[in-house]
């Protein structure tokens, strides 16, 4: 994300919940957002990926973020959504989220890097912290986070 | 006007002329003597150098020059054809195909002169005949066209070219240089297509000498292809008639090419008031209608005018006439057929909704019922419509073949004969396309590790030629190419002893391994047992390489060999790759899809009839044993059914193979829409795609094959 760097350049983020955090992802990326709906099983696939579901004809693969960050596995509610990202050199895939919440307008200077931190295990899936409005937004460094399937 | 809008033409055009003149020099030399051959060559290479020519790739001009030398001495007898020829011969398409390989990629020939080939066709040409090969050459030529060249007053339609008055002006003052100037009416031939573009090379191949003064019709209209089947020109030029002459006829798909001097005193003599006298007449006809008009020098006697007349109302009718036959192709960028079937999968999802749709509604009327059935019936006939429509012969791809074992025979020292059939076999277009490769080096296989070398043939009592069959037949869904030879066949002893060698398995495993095991060996990645490297093959990129292109054409390779006998390399293409009949079933309340081209019967079997071979299950069906496949244990799911019912057995074969598939339940027949996976789910051998169901849910399809 080499436009983080650029001075006085803004970036928008969609912002999600997982759990009690806030993560941001970058809208270039976010191809659509679709409500939850049946998800086909794949046999012998790696447990984040939860399957592949029908989006205007087109088969495309979910992954659930929290199994692959490694947190509580999912639960369906009303407000959990499917964000299918498009990603250059990756193909289409959906990720599920608890809830999408807002589109926000970073400008650089509110984005931290993240420092470096070799014991934390999260940090390879994000790039960036995001302060607006008092609050943290995680942001998520999509091609870790969709790396190694 | 810039060539390169006609690179792709004569790329394809090259690639055409090559690949007829690999065929045809291979005939000959099995027929030395057969005249038509010689004449097809010699047309071919001419068209060749007329085309490189135009194109202004000198090299390869250069070579097809010396080349057609050669070809037009043995069309007049002066040189018989001989094994060493043909050798040269082949050398030289060879350079020739690298010319073309390097145009495509870089729209540029490459430097390479080939002098020694053309020294080498300049050693044929001396050492049989008399040296003037040249002017051998366009004697041959001249010859060639001297039936054409008594030209007839309906040729001579330059001769009714208007000349304005700069016109003439520009001409007089060429005679007075001494320039030549001439009238030239080029007749493109029937079939032609492009016939712009050929007008164009014939206007660029006559440029190179002579400046253009006037045309018929017009350049612009010319170029926008208003024309019939010839135009017209007049040009000053300084090299003589017979030398533009010959540069024009050098286009291909030129029929004729007939021209005079044109004497000055004609622009005020008889033609001129010919046209003068026409004048009037033309401007009432349309312009097209006018270069049809075959009105001849002596139009100027006024009696032959009602004739000229009728005989341009008869050329008019006759044009549209003729427009069909000429444009009953059309060349289709594949990418555009791809969209088509794409939209065709689309329908056919959406045609599989509307049956899942009106079944949930409870509308289903009779009337509903049969207005979905025509729909059905429709979309099925119109993918059939559209998979034919990218099917092409598989002989595109094997023509090349006889040329190769030719060479390998020469390379390998062993006598060999390829022979093929089914030629007209037709896959997908980019099936047929990939499918070059992988038959290429089973063949290259065949001869180098599979036949024997004439002593031991003899030896063993078979006859010194071996024998490479390459057959080609459809077999219901599929399409079989079959690559057969009648040499040693597969030593599994040895495959096995070098397996071991390699560390690819154990002596243990070694010893418990059936014949067949010890095939597939043979499609283990850095496999070769060529004791040897040769150029041939034993590379170590081998059948593995072979066996992942065809799996990943959906296809399979099967082998049998006897020892001593030969062996026989089956590969089996699916005939479409997009939309497929398949069997929905359903496992554990998931449904999957296993192709109906698979599936060999369905059977009911009572549990008390499963049996134990060596811990496994199996059943027997028909005196067959066959082993049976717990679906739900492989997909990790549980079966929803009493485990003393009966099982519902899907019963699939693959060659000679067969399984039988455990499902709980049989949902029906469905034609579906394959679709792929994405890179992200590719772990999975046992799923092929998925596909989307009628009612928007996903399915996914059961590769059978990998079951067995």
């Amino acid at each position: 994300m080499e436009e983080l760097k650029v001075v006085g350049e803004t970036t928008q983020f969609i912002v999600i919940k997982l759990g009690d955090e806030q993560y941001g992802i970058d809208i270039k990326y976010i191809d659509n957002i679709v409500r939850m709906q049946h998800i086909t099983r794949v046999p012998k696939v790696d447990n984040y990926l939860k399957g592949v579901i029908n989006l205007r004809g087109e088969v495309i693969p979910v992954m659930s973020i929290r199994i692959k960050m490694g947190l509580e596995p999912d639960v369906e509610t009303k407000s959990t959504r499917i964000i299918i990202l498009k990603l250059e050199q990756h193909s289409t895939i959906g990720v599920i989220v608890d809830e999408v919440k807002e589109v926000v307008t970073l400008e650089n200077d509110q984005i931290e890097k993240m420092a470096y931190d070799a014991k934390e295990e999260m940090k390879s899936f994000l790039c960036g912290i995001g302060k607006c409005d008092g609050g943290l937004i995680s942001l998520l460094d999509l091609n870790s986070v969709v790396e190694n399937i | 006007m810039d060539v390169s809008q006609y690179l792709e033409i004569f790329l394809d055009e090259t690639n055409e002329h090559l690949q007829n003149l690999n065929t045809q020099i291979l005939s000959l030399e099995q027929e030395p003597d057969n005249m038509d051959t010689i004449n097809e060559i010699f047309r071919a290479a001419h068209s060749l150098k007329g085309m490189a020519g135009t194109m202004g790739y000198k090299r390869m001009q250069n070579l097809t020059h010396d080349m057609e030398n050669v070809f037009s001495e043995v069309r007049n007898g002066n040189i018989t054809v001989k094994a060493s020829m043909i050798d040269v011969l082949f050398q030289c398409l060879d350079a020739l195909e690298e010319y073309t390989t390097n145009i495509r990629e870089n729209a540029d020939e490459g430097t390479n002169d080939n002098e020694p080939l053309i020294k080498e066709l300049n050693l044929i040409l001396n050492g049989d005949s008399d040296d003037d090969d040249d002017t051998a050459a366009e004697a041959a030529e001249e010859e060639a066209a001297a039936p054409v060249s008594t030209v007839d007053a309906g040729d001579k339609k330059w001769l009714e070219i208007k000349l304005g008055d700069s016109e003439q002006s520009v001409l007089k003052e060429a005679a007075k240089q001494g320039k030549g100037i001439y009238g030239l009416t080029v007749k493109v031939q029937e079939a032609c297509i492009l016939k712009a573009a050929r007008a164009f090379l014939v206007f660029k191949a006559v440029e190179e000498t002579s400046e253009i003064i006037s045309s018929s019709p017009a350049a612009q209209d010319i170029e926008d292809e208003k024309f019939d089947l010839d135009f017209s020109l007049i040009i000053v030029s300084d090299a003589s008639l017979e030398q533009v002459l010959t540069a024009a006829r050098s286009v291909s798909e030129i029929e004729e090419v007939n021209g005079d001097v044109l004497d000055l005193a004609h622009l005020d003599g008889p033609a001129q008031t010919a046209v003068k006298e026409e004048a009037p007449k033309k401007e009432q006809e349309t312009k097209p209608a006018e270069v049809t008009a075959p009105a001849p020098a002596q139009a100027a006697a006024p009696a032959a005018k009602p004739q000229a007349k009728g005989k341009k109302k008869a050329d008019e009718k006759k044009a549209p006439a003729n427009k069909p036959v000429v444009n009953r192709t059309v060349r289709v960028d594949i990418e555009k057929l791809d969209t088509l079937m794409n939209l065709v999968s689309e329908l056919i999802i959406a045609k599989n909704s509307l049956v899942s749709a009106s079944a949930a509604s409870g509308t289903s009327s009779a009337a509903v019922n049969e207005q979905i059935e025509y729909l059905e019936s429709t979309t099925t006939s119109l993918h059939e419509s559209v998979m034919k429509v990218r099917m092409v012969p598989i002989e595109s791809t094997v023509s090349k073949f006889p040329r190769m074992v030719r060479d390998l025979q020469k390379t390998l020292g062993k006598k060999m004969e390829l022979y093929m059939s089914g030629e007209e076999t037709e896959l997908d277009r980019t099936v047929v396309d990939e499918i070059g490769d992988p038959l290429m080096h089973l063949l290259r296989n065949s001869a180098d590790h599979g036949l024997e070398s004439a002593e031991l043939r003899k030896e063993r009592g078979k006859p010194e030629v071996g024998s490479i069959f390459l057959e080609a037949y459809q077999d219901g869904n599929n399409v079989v190419i079959e690559v057969r030879d009648d040499g040693n066949g597969i030593d599994t002893e040895a495959v096995r002893n070098k397996a071991i060698e390699k560390g690819i398995i154990t002596p243990e495993q070694a010893e418990n391994m059936s014949e067949k095991d010890s095939i597939d060996l043979l499609f283990h990645a850095g496999f070769s047992t060529a004791k040897v490297v040769s150029d041939v093959s034993g590379r170590g990129v081998g059948l593995d390489v072979v066996k992942s292109k065809i799996e990943a054409l959906s296809g399979e390779v099967e082998v049998k060999s006897k020892l001593g006998e030969g062996s026989s390399w089956i590969i089996r293409l699916p005939l479409t790759l997009a939309i497929i009949q398949a069997l929905m079933v359903d496992i554990g309340n998931e449904k999957y899809a296993i192709s109906l081209g698979s599936i060999q019967t369905i059977e009911d079997i009572s549990p008390n009839d499963v049996k134990l071979v060596e811990a496994k299950e199996v059943i027997q069906i028909r005196d067959i044993v066959i082993p049976l496949v717990r679906l739900n244990i492989i997909l990790d799911i549980e079966s929803k059914k009493d485990p003393n019912e009966n099982l519902v057995v899907v019963v699939v074969k693959k060659g000679d193979k067969m399984a039988g598939l455990v499902v709980d339940e049989l949902i029906g027949q469905q034609e579906i829409v394959i679709k792929s996976l994405g890179k992200y789910i590719n772990k999975c051998k046992i799923i092929s795609g998925a596909t989307v169901l009628g009612d928007g849910e996903v399915a996914l399809i059961l590769d059978a094959n990998t079951l067995i």
